[in-house]
């Protein structure tokens, strides 16, 4: 296989979410200023947090506001250099809605043009930021209909965190919102940072010890180690790609990494049951562990070898993330909150060890792998929390995953930061409510001989990748300068998915039911690359095993 | 309101037709008129995915058309209680991701009613995790892999086995070992996964002890590039008897190497990788399998004595483009034949979850090719159990020792191995299921 460009690879998805609309971010406790324009009457303010908000309301108004709440974003800059975050700057900005691929605005004016408001926060801390947002999204509702009486419903969408915070905000205050949708969605910050922690955990294990990976020490101090990881993670990241072919080890792996080399397990292995037994997914923005080259390498490719590639790609991002978010909620925890001296990683990949088998070099060679990584190597130690850290983590917002309101999920199925297994969970909790619920009317039925069936609240779209779309020169390389596939990278929807969303979204808030049958139908099938499969499944993230 | 007081008719509707408070039935949808997916009063489709390209495919890839070459005789003479069968086909290359995505299309796009003989280990595996037949209800009948695990009803609700277990046929291969071969010393090639592991477990159960184990890792089963190193070990290890626990081309190479290199134990094949077919696919005469010992449960492909031999080879001849008869080809239309009984035994009112219940009904008593008894029940999902033993002949043909097929049974627990007194069934007339 022929090499492909370390940077190309690593080039990390949509984790920040930018903003283009010119709103400034000086903040005020104040309320909203507006400039009265038309067709749209932009306002600018401030809630008492000193979240700066932009509300942008059309001329025909029809009376629903639809609230944004816009994703993760790193609250340190990121030095320039460093790949994938290079550059970024701490920012507040408002954004109102969301913006297809980063900077289009489109869906925005599409419900500005169809007499809906917008309204967005930029919150007024970055980070993992769940319980303050929810806050200041809760006083942005009010000073809406405050400044616009006319409003009849508020529905809420947003994405990544964002998709958490408006979870939270329809399972804490039901009766402030008609209608949520969280899209691509973030689990719970234990979740999350279990995923990104035990991928981070393992790559500092194996093939560079190095690594911080938590544990950081507070203050500017702590903020250096963090880069200094970021550093080192994608470095090493760049040597594994390097070695994808040939299998071999970074040269600064740990002695347990030396040791599994000097055994003949290939790199790629080590890596693919890094990211199985984490639960990154197996497909990525360019392999989707199918497709091979023409030639002798038309099986062996999709078999050996793109499962690693993958883990490469969204491994990239959930390093990151993990790096990252650990240093912010660590701070906020007040001590280390990654904690795996009980994680049978064993268990964890009981089913992946069975159909990655060969890409993971067969049995031998994975146990041999588990066997390194197991806390009975001392060549491996464990990361230990501390417990009045996690405690206080665990404090932080926790969705239950409870279907208050009619409600909208939308994730692409290779999710790599907030995967497709934390909206799963909600499908699931919602499959369990709605039973309950189901039962009691059977119930209340047989004393009221009155059947009220319950409401099927909660629609489901799976953003699918294409049946095969790796794409390879004609030498056979794999070519990765093309854009991501459907389905894969974080939040990598289509203005027509959003769409969908949007449609959805509205039309539950002001009436309590979704377009169903063949109106959705038609419009699933004209978005492309959807599904509302209601059989549709996918493990839960590790935390949860 | 209008639409609640509709609701409540129809739910008063429902107690008056029942003559009685049933609330499993209360819902009105209780009331819609039911038609099955993949199920038309004049068809039925069916779908399966196996490597139909790639180095895995030869030997394979003969097992659709011989399913459909059953399939079209059945049709021709009336179909299943008047419907047609028709069987798509999709090529996953043996890549489990790859199985995934084509079992996606066969149920989202194809719509079939069941799947049937998915084949891999890996790949029945990967598709129960990501495509969950089992929660769809999707029957997934007759997997095409021994794999003990997927007997399981409680993981895999809906699948059922037809394949004696890799578990069975260690625990039959140790105890004909113990009988014949007693006090020598014995060497394995297996392959390092699930495969491997469940004949693992199986000599285990039975206390067979190796002198030397070499495992290889599984792969695209092309031909692999190391056997020398296989054959070094067990030549090294001056064993006596060598079991070949793996796939064809493994089995090949090893049986080609030690040819070259005049390594000459005497050689037991697993029943996966004793077939003449793939064996000279790969580039490997089938020659080195003259004087191997090797297993099966269906009668020798040369017994023309055998009343199911003759009925797929007349079958084989006018449907199947008079094809190599050999195993594959007894295997395809067999697994169609078991197929069309269970089909046939879940009535005209055909759906899903009545062929489950049909199968676990009456697939016990299902008859079929197979020398060794069907354990299908309410409680299990297991098809065959057993083994016979034979001698390959110069042409990779399997015969029975002494012409005599001694059947030997198990279960991939903790059971005896004992010799089977099961007699087969005779043949349906003509070779067509009883339509109920």
């Amino acid at each position: 296989m022929k090499k492909t460009r370390i940077l190309s690879i690593l080039t990390a998805s949509a984790l920040v979410s930018m903003v283009v609309v010119g709103i400034p971010s000086a903040a005020h406790a104040a309320g909203p200023q507006c400039d009265g324009k038309s067709p749209i009457n932009s306002c600018q303010g401030a809630t008492s947090d000193t979240a700066p908000y932009v509300m942008q309301v059309p001329a025909n108004f029809n009376g629903t506001l639809v609230l944004y709440s816009h994703g993760y974003r790193p609250n340190v800059p990121v030095p320039a250099g460093i790949p994938g975050y290079g550059g970024y700057t701490v920012t507040n900005t408002p954004q109102p809605g969301p913006l297809v691929g980063g900077k289009d605005t489109s869906v925005i004016a599409y419900l500005l043009g169809h007499g809906y408001a917008v309204a967005g926060s930029g919150f007024a801390r970055q980070g993992w930021n769940a319980d303050s947002a929810i806050a200041t999204d809760v006083e942005l509702i009010g000073a809406f209909k405050t400044q616009f009486p006319a409003t009849k419903h508020v529905v809420a969408w947003g994405e990544s965190l964002g998709g958490f915070i408006t979870q939270g905000l329809a399972e804490k205050y039901p009766t402030l919102i008609d209608a949520v949708a969280p899209m691509c969605v973030a689990d719970n910050v234990a979740a999350e940072l279990t995923m990104a922690g035990d991928f981070l955990w393992g790559v500092k294990t194996l093939f560079d010890p190095t690594i911080k990976g938590g544990n950081y020490s507070a203050g500017a101090a702590g903020y250096a180690e963090a880069m200094g990881d970021l550093v080192k993670f994608f470095t090493v990241m760049g040597k594994l790609q390097a070695g994808i072919s040939s299998g071999a080890w970074p040269d600064t792996s740990s002695a347990t990494g030396k040791a599994l080399a000097t055994a003949g397990i290939p790199s790629r292995s080590a890596l693919l049951l890094l990211g199985l037994m984490s639960g990154i997914p197996t497909q990525s923005a360019h392999f989707d562990s199918i497709s091979g080259p023409d030639g002798a390498l038309k099986v062996t490719f999709p078999l050996a070898v793109s499962p690693a590639l993958a883990i490469l790609e969204n491994g990239a991002n959930a390093g990151a993330l993990a790096i990252l978010a650990l240093q912010d909620v660590e701070n906020q925890s007040g001590g280390a909150i990654f904690d795996n001296t009980k994680t049978d990683y064993a268990a964890r990949v009981t089913n992946e060890r069975v159909i990655f088998n060969a890409a993971l070099s067969g049995n031998t060679a994975i146990d041999g792998l588990l066997g390194a990584l197991s806390p009975l190597n001392p060549g491996a130690p464990r990361a230990s929390g501390n417990a009045a850290a996690i405690a206080k983590m665990n404090s932080l917002q926790a969705n239950t995953g409870k279907i208050n309101v009619p409600t909208i999920t939308m994730v692409g199925v290779a999710d790599p930061i907030t995967p497709v297994g934390s909206s799963v969970r909600i499908a699931q909790a919602f499959a369990d409510q709605y039973a309950g619920e189901k039962a009691k009317a059977y119930s209340d039925y047989a004393k009221s001989h009155e059947y009220n069936a319950p409401k099927k609240n909660l629609l489901s779209l799976w953003s699918t990748t294409p049946a095969a779309y790796t794409t390879f020169t004609s030498a056979g390389a794999p070519i990765t300068s093309t854009p991501a596939a459907p389905g894969t990278n974080h939040c990598n929807f289509t203005a027509a998915q959003y769409l969908v969303v949007a449609d959805e979204l509205v039309q539950a808030g002001q009436t309590g039911s979704f377009l169903g049958g063949g109106t959705l139908a038609f419009m699933v099938r004209k978005a492309k690359n959807l599904s509302t499969d209601p059989f549709f499944n996918a493990p839960l993230l590790k935390f949860y095993e | 309101m209008i639409e609640i007081n509709r609701r409540k008719l129809l739910v008063a509707s429902a107690v008056l037709a029942t003559g009685g408070l049933v609330l499993s039935t209360v819902p009105a949808q209780a009331f819609s008129p039911h038609s099955e997916v993949g199920v038309t009063n004049s068809s039925i489709k069916l779908g399966v995915t196996l490597p139909m390209t790639g180095a895995a495919s030869p030997g394979y890839n003969k097992l659709p058309s011989a399913m459909k070459a059953y399939f079209d005789y059945v049709n021709a003479n009336g179909g299943v209680n008047g419907r047609q069968i028709t069987l798509v086909v999709k090529d996953d290359q043996y890549v489990p991701t790859l199985a995934v995505a084509k079992t996606n299309e066969l149920i989202l796009k194809d719509k079939v009613f069941a799947l049937l003989a998915p084949l891999g280990t890996a790949n029945v595996k990967a598709v129960a995790a990501s495509v969950n037949p089992g929660r769809r209800g999707i029957p997934t009948l007759f997997v095409n892999t021994g794999y003990s695990g997927f007997a399981n009803k409680k993981a895999y609700p809906t699948t059922f086995t037809l394949l004696p277990s890799y578990i069975v046929e260690a625990k039959i291969i140790a105890q004909y070992i113990s009988e014949n071969f007693a006090g020598k010393k014995i060497g394995l090639l297996y392959q390092d996964d699930d495969f491997g592991s469940d004949a693992l477990a199986g000599f285990k159960q039975a206390g067979l002890t190796f002198t030397v184990k070499v495992p290889y890792a599984s792969g695209t089963q092309a031909l692999p590039t190391v056997p020398p190193t296989w054959i070094q070990k067990l030549s090294a290890a001056n064993v006596d008897v060598v079991i070949l626990f793996g796939v064809s081309s493994a089995t090949a190479a090893a049986l080609g190497t030690a040819a070259v290199m005049k390594y000459a134990p005497k050689w037991i094949l697993g029943s996966v990788g004793g077939d003449a077919t793939t064996i000279k696919a790969v580039g490997v005469p089938a020659g080195v399998l003259y004087g191997a010992t090797g297993a099966s449960f269906l009668p020798a492909t040369t017994d023309n004595a055998d009343e199911y031999v003759k009925l797929f080879t007349t079958i084989n001849a006018k449907y199947n483009n008079n094809a190599v008869f050999d195993n594959n080809v007894m295997v395809g239309m067999n697994t169609a034949y078991v197929a069309v009984q269970a089909l046939a035994a879940a009535g005209k009112n055909l759906t899903r979850k009545g062929l489950i219940a049909a199968i676990e009904k009456s697939g016990a008593k299902f008859a079929s090719a197979g020398l060794v008894p069907l354990n299908f029940s309410t409680t299990s999902h297991v098809g065959y159990s057993g083994y016979w033993f034979g001698t390959y002949g110069p042409s990779g043909d399997l015969k029975p020792n002494g012409g005599v097929y001694t059947v030997y049974t198990t279960d991939s627990g903790t059971g005896a191995v004992v010799k089977s007194t099961y007699k087969r069934p005779a043949m349906p007339a003509d070779g067509l299921p009883t339509q109920s």
